[in-house]
């Protein structure tokens, strides 16, 4: 006998839904005004989705943290912290659309429709802790950036969009398995009830189960986050998607599987269920040194940026096994100094965006394109420069003070060897960064060529510019991140 | 004039972002200004330095991040004074020498933005500070040997960087441990150095942090089997890249070692006394041994510098006031012989493209000035008394003379070998009759070479007969840096050692 559910509208908190109603409404709303008049230029519907990130952004911060509707939804800390940080770098990649030359896939409003819709998934997939909602979150994000990759319209693109829609696919299977299992040894698919079953139960005859749920979804996270040996496919997809696209992949997935990441094997640390710890921590050092060793051999410079943000990822990997709020600080506090420097460096692959090969038959991007830059653009060469110091963690650069943070929670936590490894892998990834320094100061240009600020509009100089900013002024902004983060991480409980 | 040394460091740097206005053809003239008006603010901070008062003076301190004890921390004592005076002196006379006509204005740029980085190396008291400066030093090196070097210069230039960042990153995985055992112990986080040095460590830590300082310190010394990227960034910088390399830069790694691994880990240093004294004899005499072998002018004296910073490493480990003031006295006058000594050899190579010796010789006929200069030079640093080289490597002898005479001896060797090379290099390119004709036709050094060597040479030769107003003030502050070890020293042969070792204070 199913006794009827008595839920008033109150205890269903709907408010919690309003961000993410506010994104998948806006899509809409691009969908229909596309109806009612067509060919409308690109910049509207970039001022529109600009529009509805900023009022999605401000009712994530209006939001007051708790559950709501029927539990599923979870608004905690730990959601604002990654929902903001995904808010804020969708509000730096729109504006990129409004390049000086025609790219193809902006003149679709659907692009733009999809984009928003990517974002409400990924939000619901941090703003959960139901194995289920997690899914489908996963699923709409991923799915509409399948999409959004394909439409870059090169054969490279729909290369990379198969091969992103495969992987992700299995990662996918994978997960669904991973949540079974978890299903089957403990009756639920809250995490919250997951992690209370398993303190009370653990130990007991089905550890093997309990530990085989987490590594199947442990492989499929490390699809999503591209950790070895499941990174195969990321240098590619990187390639053929468009280059503000790549440095987009790079950051908000990312940050998004790191939230449900952490949700779900900080249940496996607290319980002290080693074998999980390791896995998580070999797969971390694995992934950031093999990615450096190949960033070192790459000719393209995105394919180089490619495999650094796989390290750079690896290198993150570390701070959930470590387990403390600390660490978990630092993974967001590192995603959102990276973000700026990453897509900054993202852009200026996209400002010398061309549409013939012009240095090579293979590469868009290789190493020469930008060989003696500084005599061509000045100022374009000193923000890359800027840009690659900051990723090889030279001070006061943003990504310096995430790395900071982070190998000082590995120290703090005794994981002294780690934190010396972590060290090694940024003395050899400053090779790879160096190496484009190099090619832009210290040699002639090969060709006259313009190729370089091809792309250059001024959207695009003013994402550069905040990109800039805050690359270089994270020293005065570090101390205010630290603690909003930090703060919400503990009220959260992570 | 509480906020000089910010002004201090960061004014090259507002200088440097102001250049990008100033016309291609006045940036050289703007360099020498700013640097003259820097060097002129560090005469300033000397003249109200309070040379009784041993500790850190001039202090700004505020916190930046505070919640992870990261704070803006500046002050000066005397072993840093010196160090501070010596740069602004080096990049003066270095810009004013400069003879570099291809992208000026973006050297003169670049080396203001070096400046900041070297001055506030010395100046920072905050770790988190320190390591900023110290791996932001790299940058415009890298682009200074890179874009203006020799014919190797990338390679160069990226060995020099990959090499001082890996040791440095070892050395920020030590930082951040001392700062959680310090908010372990006191509960809060702080990077201050001074803070750092009230806080004592069993001996296993002290040992492991002592490697990993020594690792950053070491290799940009650099000690003997980290010293392979010098002869390398030497052979392919420019003149002045050199001379910034060989006077200032080198010395971060041995200012590193007094002002953290000494005060830091006592009981570790005194354990470490005889394998560093071991390498850095291995230091002084087997690259005493490469100098000689070599053909090359540049690589005779970057060799030698290798050399002569072995003896500044015998000297901080001899634990006494002595050898660490004789070693920071070693440090400047290193810095402004070694600085010479490129800057000489930059201007015959600026006459004649060449630096092997096999093409001079009988070149104290030609130019008289410029062969007295060198000779000068020279024996400053061979160590001839009443010469500048000759005070350090007195006092660092007999400092460590009072730890171990036998390698004291061996030490000594340096000055005999040392003369052996550099008479070696001035026998054969200075004397005898002349073997290249076309060097009939150099020209002596004019006015404007004459301007920045005629300071050098009164320098080496005043601070060489009375030291005494730069070594007192050294050694005020090295004591109490010797106090600060002895009182943390645990293990009683440490303290005793220590304490044995500075008698002439017992009394």
């Amino acid at each position: 006998m199913v006794t009827p559910i008595q839920v008033t509208l109150g205890e269903l908190n709907l408010p919690l839904l309003a961000p993410m109603l506010i994104a998948i409404f806006g899509g809409l709303g691009i969908l229909v005004i596309d109806l009612i008049k067509s060919n409308l230029h690109k910049s509207l519907y970039v001022m529109l989705s600009l529009m509805i990130f900023g009022a999605d952004l401000f009712t994530v911060l209006g939001t007051v943290q708790g559950r709501g509707f029927f539990d599923l939804m979870l608004f905690d800390g730990l959601s604002i912290v990654s929902q903001i940080l995904i808010l804020i770098a969708s509000m730096l990649f729109i504006p990129l659309a409004l390049t000086s030359k025609r790219f193809h896939e902006f003149s679709y409003p659907e692009f733009f429709a999809l984009f928003v819709f990517m974002v409400a998934g990924l939000q619901f997939m941090v703003t959960t802790d139901n194995l289920i909602l997690i899914f489908v979150g996963i699923e709409t994000s991923s799915l509409a950036l399948y999409a959004l990759i394909a439409m870059h319209n090169r054969s490279h693109s729909f290369e990379a969009a198969v091969k992103y829609f495969t992987m992700g696919a299995v990662a996918a299977g994978f997960y669904a398995m991973g949540s079974a299992a978890i299903y089957a040894t403990t009756g639920s698919v809250e995490l919250w009830q997951i992690s209370e079953a398993l303190s009370l139960g653990g130990g007991n005859a089905n550890m093997l189960l309990i530990t085989g749920g987490a590594v199947l979804i442990l492989v499929a996270f490390a699809f999503k986050l591209s950790l070895f040996p499941f990174h195969t496919w990321a240098p590619d997809v990187y390639e053929g998607a468009s280059a503000p696209l790549a440095g987009y992949m790079s950051i908000v997935p990312k940050v998004a599987a790191f939230t449900v990441a952490l949700r779900i094997f900080s249940i496996y640390i607290d319980l002290g269920i080693e074998s999980v710890q390791s896995i998580i921590l070999i797969l971390s050092v694995v992934t950031m040194t093999l990615a450096n060793i190949m960033a070192l051999v790459q000719q393209d410079v995105k394919r180089m940026l490619a495999y650094s943000s796989i390290s750079h990822a690896g290198f993150v990997m570390a701070a959930i096994a470590i387990g403390t709020t600390k660490a978990s600080t630092a993974i967001f506090v590192y995603y959102a100094l990276f973000m700026f420097t990453n897509l900054g460096a993202f852009t200026m692959l996209w400002i010398s965006r061309h549409k013939v090969k012009a240095f090579s038959d293979r590469f868009d991007h290789p190493y020469e394109k930008f060989a003696g830059m500084i005599k061509i653009v000045p100022m374009g060469a000193v923000v890359m420069a800027l840009f690659m110091l900051s990723l090889a963690g030279v001070p006061p650069f943003s990504v310096f003070w995430g790395k900071l943070y982070l190998m000082s929670s590995a120290v703090d936590a005794g994981y002294i060897k780690l934190a010396i490894i972590m060290g090694l892998n940024s003395a050899i990834a400053a090779y790879y960064y160096l190496k484009l320094i190099v090619f832009m100061f210290l040699r002639e240009p090969i060709k006259s060529v313009h190729i370089v600020h091809y792309n250059i509009s001024r959207p695009l100089m003013v994402v550069i510019g905040i990109a800039v900013f805050a690359t270089v002024g994270s020293v005065f902004f570090f101390d205010k991140l630290l603690t909003f983060v930090y703060a919400m991480m503990s009220v959260s409980g992570f | 004039m509480s906020n000089i040394l910010t002004i201090l460091v960061f004014f090259p740097a507002l200088a440097g972002l102001l250049g990008f206005v100033i016309d291609k053809n006045s940036t050289r003239v703007y360099g020498v200004a700013i640097a003259a008006i820097e060097f002129i603010l560090s005469l300033f901070l000397w003249m109200n330095f309070d040379s009784l008062n041993p500790t850190f003076q001039f202090i700004e301190h505020f916190p930046i991040v505070k919640d992870f004890g990261i704070s803006y921390y500046l002050g000066v004592d005397g072993i840093s004074l010196f160090l501070v005076v010596m740069t602004t002196f080096m990049t003066l006379i270095g810009m004013m020498s400069m003879t570099i006509k291809e992208d000026l204005k973006n050297m003169v740029i670049t080396l203001l933005f070096l400046e900041m980085t070297m001055v506030g190396v010395f100046l920072a008291l905050d770790a988190i500070m320190f390591y900023f400066f110290w791996e932001l030093s790299l940058v415009p090196m890298l682009y200074i040997i890179g874009a203006w070097g020799g014919p190797l210069r990338v390679y160069a230039s990226v060995k020099f960087f990959l090499y001082t960042f890996s040791g440095s990153l070892i050395m920020l995985v030590g930082m951040l441990f001392v700062a959680y055992s310090f908010y372990s112990a006191a509960g809060a986080w702080s990077f201050a150095i001074t803070d750092w040095y009230a806080l004592g460590f069993d001996i296993e830590y002290q040992f492991w942090l002592f490697l990993a300082f020594f690792v950053g310190f070491a290799i940009k010394v650099p000690m003997f089997p980290f010293h392979t990227w010098l002869p390398y960034a030497h052979g392919q910088a420019p003149t002045i890249g050199s001379v910034i390399l060989a006077a200032v830069l080198l010395k971060m790694g041995t200012y590193g070692f007094v002002r953290f691994s000494l005060p830091m880990f006592p009981d570790a240093s005194v354990m470490m006394i005889t394998p560093i004294a071991i390498l850095s004899i291995i230091m002084v005499i087997y690259t005493a041994m490469v100098a000689y072998a070599q053909e090359d002018m540049k690589q005779v004296i970057a060799y030698s510098s290798v050399s002569h910073m072995g003896i500044v490493m015998l000297g901080i480990f001899a634990m006494n006031s002595e050898g660490i003031s004789g070693s920071v006295f070693q440090m400047l006058s290193h810095g402004i012989v070694s600085g010479a000594l490129f800057m000489l050899v930059g201007v015959i190579y600026e006459r004649t493209h060449t630096k092997y010796m096999s093409e001079f010789g009988g070149l104290a006929s030609i130019m008289p000035k410029y062969a007295l200069v060198f000779g000068v030079m020279l024996m400053a640093s061979v160590g001839l008394p009443l010469t500048i080289g000759f005070v350090g490597e007195f006092l660092v002898l007999i400092g460590f003379y009072k730890v171990s005479p036998i390698l004291t001896i061996l030490a000594g060797t340096s000055i005999i070998v040392g003369a052996v090379y550099m008479l070696a290099l001035f026998k054969r390119s200075f004397f005898g009759p002349v073997t290249n004709e076309a060097n009939r036709k150099l020209k002596d050094l004019n006015a404007n070479e004459l301007v920045s060597f005629i300071p050098l040479v009164a320098l080496v030769i005043w601070l060489g007969i009375y030291p005494k107003p730069v070594l007192s003030i050294i050694d005020n502050s090295v004591k109490t840096t010797l106090s600060i070890m002895e009182q943390k020293a645990i293990t009683p042969e440490a303290k005793e050692i220590i304490i044995s070792k500075n008698s002439k204070e017992a009394k």
